[in-house]
């Protein structure tokens, strides 16, 4: 499978990868995440593995397991290191504990090196009895409420490194080395691979956008910290100058109490516009995803808080500049001038959505220089790399 | 016309030169600035990789920052403090021999003592370091016409791993091609050599043109 990948990133960037890994050969990897389906995390790992294996790398994958009490828990945990505020239950505590001394019964964590995955199975490390371990973790821990944070802290200080996923996601008040490694799209998938205009004009007039016409497009869920009523008022002031369609294509949040509210909202700064297109996808379409992408003439994701925003690159790969807003993880994807434009007002996104509407030569550049980002730095392969790299430091393999 | 030196294109070395490659995985120092201020206390406080890191990294073009800076700091006194006298004294920084990221160091805070900006970045600058994981090519070269050929074809981390990485990080006072070729006392092409500053290259491949031009002038 690894091969595959060769036409895309080159033969100096494939040897490097055999060559780092030649020294890894033979040792045992264990990733350790809390599900097979769904979220960005099992998709990563489902390539990740495969790609790992093929290197000679012996690697397996488990999950841990818990009731619904331990999933509000973790709920809970991971709300709150998002946000700062508590959402944790009474008890908490006690059940996060008792489910990692069951799951420490029933995993084997006796690989060299183990690989966990956000918080869930955070605390696995209470029960550590050989090898390295790394704690991968995906979510944006720059704001945590204090006294989940202190629990976590504890325990990801026994740890022998950790990821994060962008700098700004970094603590000050951890001793663990904390590597920087961005989440990844693989570029083979449904999702970010080629498919002809003529599959992208039947997915977006299936949807009753005009192809014919131009279309800004953001990809979110109905949610605050994505600014849909912001877009909506960028979308407005382009109309004034250019006849533009929008395109909010989301998703259903049923976790979310407040997706509700911030559709009612989006719906109402709407208004009656027919050229406003407030889609509702349901989960994993990711041809729509794709053929939006490659469809639209400006892509938005204008942000007011965001994690690593893997949207744009998304959509950088298939050449689109992107309006991101200046939050997370966004500027190391949106490089102003270059790969799109950061923005921090409404008045701003107009400003610049205009700008690449009118100027198809500047547009195209700029796409242009995206996709070379993307290929150079948030590509699966990059990210496949850069864990054999962590494994190479924890385990001391990082001279000659 | 045939330059000085063709007739040593093919004379081996006393110890040929073993050619390596790195990646330079980075590793939040914990170190985050929203001021200048606070910038100039981060910069006194980073290590010699965070240096390397941010000054000497963006040479390869997967290093992104636009064209016409050259490296991190000076990107974002662009964009974040909108600051574009600082942005450019920053951007122009000497990194040439045999200045090492400690030179590279004072000098960023003797350009900086002399602003007072109050401005309040609202994406803050995080300093990173970064641990170097090194492995062999395989490839050796014995002649400087091999060193030639390799110079061409070699990945750009084996490239910026020899030519910038050691002697800026003070393992060597010059780079490795040139200590190689004043060990067969070749030290006209050695010298040239020295005088490209990688500092201000953002494109790994016009570094690379810019060597090999050198050891045309010599060689061929």
């Amino acid at each position: 499978m690894i091969e595959k990948y060769l036409p895309i990133i080159g033969e100096n960037e494939m040897d490097s990868i055999f060559k780092i890994a030649e020294r890894l050969r033979g040792i045992s990897v264990l990733h350790v995440n809390s599900t097979k389906e769904g979220g960005g995390v099992a998709e990563i790992l489902h390539k990740m593995v495969p790609l790992m294996k093929e290197l000679g790398i012996n690697v397996d994958w488990k999950i841990i397991r818990g009731d619904q009490e331990f999933f509000r828990v973790t709920k809970g945990i991971h709300n709150s290191l998002q946000t700062g505020n508590s959402y944790v239950p009474q008890g908490w505590k006690e059940t996060y504990e008792k489910w990692q001394s069951i799951n420490s019964s029933e995993l084997p964590l006796d690989y060299d090196v183990m690989f966990i995955h956000d918080p869930q199975p955070l605390g696995l490390i209470d029960y550590r009895r050989k090898g390295k371990w790394i704690w991968r973790c995906h979510i944006d821990i720059s704001s945590p409420e204090s006294e989940v944070w202190g629990f976590l802290k504890e325990r990801i200080n026994k740890y022998d490194a950790m990821i994060i996923s962008s700098p700004i996601f970094g603590r000050g008040d951890l001793s663990v080395p904390q590597f920087v490694i961005p989440p990844s799209i693989d570029p083979l998938s449904v999702k970010n691979q080629y498919i002809s205009d003529t599959t992208v004009k039947r997915i977006v007039m299936k949807y009753d956008i005009d192809p014919e016409r131009p279309f800004i497009v953001q990809i979110s869920r109905f949610d605050y910290a994505k600014d849909p009523v912001g877009v909506i008022k960028a979308y407005k002031i382009v109309k004034n100058h250019v006849d533009v369609q929008l395109a909010y294509v989301g998703s259903p949040a049923s976790d979310d109490p407040e997706g509700e509210e911030v559709y009612r909202k989006t719906l109402a700064e709407a208004g009656s516009d027919p050229d406003i297109h407030l889609l509702m996808l349901p989960p994993f379409s990711d041809l729509e995803i794709n053929a939006f992408q490659r469809g639209g003439s400006v892509i938005m994701q204008k942000s007011v808080k965001e994690g690593f925003g893997l949207t744009v690159s998304e959509a950088l790969w298939k050449a689109k500049p992107v309006i991101g807003g200046n939050t997370g993880g966004i500027p190391l994807q949106v490089i102003p001038g270059v790969t799109g434009y950061l923005v921090n007002s409404v008045e701003q996104a107009a400003h610049y959505s205009l700008y690449l509407l009118r100027k198809r030569e500047v547009s195209e550049q700029l796409g242009k220089n995206g996709r070379e980002h993307v290929k150079n730095n948030f590509l699966i392969t990059r990210h496949l790399r850069d864990y054999l790299m962590v494994i190479s430091y924890v385990l001391g393999f990082s001279g000659a | 016309m045939r330059s000085s030196l063709f007739s040593k294109l093919d004379e081996k070395a006393p110890v040929p030169l073993e050619i390596r490659a790195a990646y330079y995985p980075p590793i939040y120092t914990g170190i985050r600035a929203y001021t200048l201020q606070e910038f100039i206390e981060g910069l006194k406080k980073a290590n010699g990789l965070s240096i390397f890191y941010h000054v000497f990294h963006p040479v390869f073009t997967s290093h992104i920052i636009p064209d016409d800076l050259h490296n991190d700091f000076a990107f974002w006194f662009r964009t974040q403090l909108e600051e574009e006298d600082i942005a450019d004294m920053v951007s122009d920084i000497s990194g040439g021999e045999p200045r090492t990221v400690e030179d590279v160091r004072k000098d960023i805070i003797n350009i900086l003592s002399q602003f007072s900006a109050s401005r309040v970045a609202r994406y803050p600058f995080s300093f990173l370091s970064c641990t170097p994981i090194v492995y062999d090519t395989g490839i050796r070269v014995e002649t400087p016409g091999q060193l030639l050929d390799s110079v061409s074809t070699m990945t750009a981390r084996g490239l910026v791993y020899h030519f910038v990485f050691r002697r800026v990080m003070g393992y060597t006072t010059k780079n490795d091609f040139s200590n190689w070729l004043e060990s067969m006392g070749l030290n006209g092409p050695a010298n040239e050599l020295s005088k490209i500053d990688p500092q201000t290259y953002t494109d790994e491949t016009k570094l690379r043109r810019d060597i090999l031009l050198v050891l045309e002038r010599w060689f061929l």
